[in-house]
């Protein structure tokens, strides 16, 4: 475990204590680099589009790796608002592809349950794969044609459930090689 | 070739003496034996080029000899002499690879003609298989063609890697005979008996590649329909060339190189490890260290082909190749479209020399073959030639004087009449003399004997 690096888990609003650290735990797990909660932005107002009734997911994006903590060689943030970016109806997550920061929105994921209640094993699923896929993303993983593997791209809650908790064959070998790129 | 050495075979002491005597005086070296038995035991210690054989003798026949002798000693010719001939003796001979077939008694003369024809067959025979090794010799390798220092250090290298099965990066400019190379490299190769098998992976689409490489079992995907042997498999313990490797998917080069490190890989929807022993030749035109930085092509994989690379060198530093490529070129075309054009101008062949070719050989492979079907005599000239359009394109922009231009027209009537100077003269609007003139002047000369 690398100690000096941190993946750092900022939680946007109340999205519930267990979800960032079920995240944090994961992310720690995947990556082999300690992971932290850490709230880096707590407003994101300033991405709300008021005509969409949602906020901009690269804007957010932006405004988060300005912010980071120094010590953070990743940071994924997690909210319960709705996201986009202008081209789709909505977004699970995005991505700095190679870059430092990431974010997930849990407001579809967890498919209209309250946030407070213990989600079922699927919800909190889902929400897992979506935080890994967009930090692989960061370690400058692409879309995988694999449907069964983490980094492929998912249209669909259907598409989310269908594919697994881990990276193909491929993305293990290609995250590996760009993490060690990454740490020299 | 009075050095030609002759055994005759035969019990009539007579018949030995006389030939032996008679053949003696021409300046053969000749022994003789009384039987087949021990005609069968001189020749485990000596060395003829010519039986005389007698088809009747006690013990074993002639016919038997001679089967001995096709079978054991092929490169010697024999002779079937006999007292006792007969239509089916004679097929029979022939039929056993005998030179001849003389009836006895024959004239010494006729026998001396057959054995001279006999000798300058064999002079052929030997001087084309002279000719063959000295111009494999001299050109070297598998169609590999060229008499440069550049090409030579190419021969130098491939004959110094060819004992070992390391495997082999080939980079150079698309056209420089890259496939060549690895096929002279297998062929030259300990595995040469073994397949050659190529695979083209820029070619290939990538959602067949998979399988196109390792094969596939039956029921695999959608259109498995059978069982299939994957190019990798073909290659066995022959050779793999993967052409155009720059060109391999990210995840293809993953594949590879586990299959180049453990021997071992898996048919598509296979669970049987099939093991390999190929060697791997690989080629691309593309700068691999630069896709590595572009993270396009993987590091390891690289280390792993690069262990003896070279450079195939375009054909704008080797134009001293131009003339022997090009005359091959042309014999090769002219042989499969069967077109009588049997030679090339100075003048075109100074264009050859001219012209940069970026496409390499094969470039100048396409621009003969094309010359050879637009030519309209025997001979190509410069206007045959699609690269003097280019350059006549790329000149269209400049001026020229009213003699340079009078030369090149007169210059293209002759040539397309064939030199007939009166025909020429005619269609230019000027008498013959003028004509003879303006040849002179210009110093026109006919290349229709290049």
């Amino acid at each position: 475990m690398t100690k000096t690096r941190i993946i750092i888990v900022s939680p946007i609003g109340d999205i519930g204590q267990w979800v960032s650290q079920t995240i944090a735990k994961e992310v720690s797990k995947f990556f082999k680099f300690n992971a932290r909660v850490e709230t880096v932005l707590d407003d994101i107002f300033f991405a709300y589009n008021p005509d969409r009734k949602q906020y901009h997911s690269t804007k957010i994006l932006e405004a988060l790796e300005k912010k980071a903590p120094v010590d953070c060689i990743k940071i994924i943030a997690v909210t319960k608002e709705d996201l986009f970016i202008p081209i789709l109806t909505h977004v699970y997550g995005e991505a700095q592809l190679g870059g430092k920061s990431c974010i997930i929105s849990i407001a579809r994921l967890i498919a209209g349950l309250e946030i407070e209640t213990r989600v079922v094993v699927k919800e909190s699923r889902r929400i897992v794969k979506e935080a890994i896929h967009e930090l692989g993303h960061t370690f400058d993983l692409r879309h995988c044609d694999d449907q069964r593997c983490i980094m492929h791209y998912c249209r669909s809650l259907t598409d989310v459930d269908r594919k697994s908790s881990q990276f193909c064959r491929y993305c293990t070998i290609f995250l590996a090689d760009n993490i060690r790129d990454f740490c020299r | 070739m009075k050095q030609t050495r002759i055994l005759v075979v035969d019990d009539e002491l007579i018949i030995r003496e006389s030939l032996t005597g008679w053949l003696k005086r021409d300046g053969y070296h000749v022994q003789s034996v009384p039987s087949g038995e021990q005609a069968i035991d001189l020749l485990k210690t000596s060395s003829f080029d010519l039986l005389l054989l007698d088809i009747q003798m006690d013990g074993i026949s002639g016919m038997d000899v001679l089967k001995h002798v096709k079978e054991l000693y092929p490169d010697i010719d024999v002779i079937m002499i006999t007292a006792f001939g007969s239509i089916p003796s004679a097929v029979q001979a022939m039929k056993f690879h005998a030179f001849d077939y003389l009836l006895k008694p024959f004239d010494p003369e006729e026998l001396g003609v057959l054995i001279e024809k006999l000798i300058q067959h064999r002079a052929k025979i030997q001087e084309n298989q002279f000719l063959k090794e000295d111009y494999q010799q001299r050109n070297r390798f598998e169609s590999m063609i060229g008499q440069s220092r550049a090409m030579q250090e190419i021969f130098n290298l491939i004959e110094d890697i060819k004992d070992t099965e390391t495997t082999v990066l080939i980079t150079g400019e698309t056209g420089t005979g890259k496939g060549l190379a690895a096929k002279a490299i297998h062929s030259n190769s300990r595995v040469s008996n073994g397949p050659f098998v190529s695979v083209n992976c820029g070619a290939i689409p990538k959602h067949i590649m998979e399988s196109e490489l390792f094969g596939h079992q039956k029921g695999a995907f959608t259109d498995a329909g059978e069982t299939r042997k994957g190019r990798l498999e073909l290659a066995g313990s022959g050779t793999l060339f993967l052409d155009e490797i720059g060109e391999i998917s990210m995840r293809m080069q993953i594949d590879l190189l586990q299959v180049l490190e453990d021997k071992i890989f898996y048919r598509v929807g296979g669970t049987q490890p099939i093991t390999t022993d190929f060697r791997v030749i690989a080629a691309t035109n593309a700068n691999l260290e630069k896709a590595i930085e572009n993270r396009t092509f993987r590091k390891d994989l690289y280390y792993r082909l690069n262990v003896i690379t070279f450079t195939m060198p375009p054909l704008r530093e080797r134009k001293e190749d131009i003339p022997l490529l090009a005359k091959h070129f042309l014999i090769k075309t002219t042989q499969e479209i069967n077109r009588g054009v049997e030679r090339i101008s100075r003048d075109a062949m100074d264009e050859l020399m001219l012209y940069e070719w970026p496409g390499n050989v094969r470039e100048l492979s396409n621009a003969i073959e094309r010359a050879v079907v637009v030519c309209k005599t025997t001979t190509i000239t410069p206007f045959d030639l699609p690269i003097v359009k280019e350059l006549e394109n790329k000149l269209k922009n400049k001026y020229f004087s009213l003699n340079d231009v009078e030369k090149h027209h007169i210059y293209q009537i002759l040539t397309k009449n064939n030199w007939n100077i009166s025909k020429s003269s005619i269609i230019l609007g000027i008498d013959r003399s003028t004509l003879y003139n303006k040849i002179k002047l210009y110093d026109l000369k006919d290349d229709r004997d290049t």
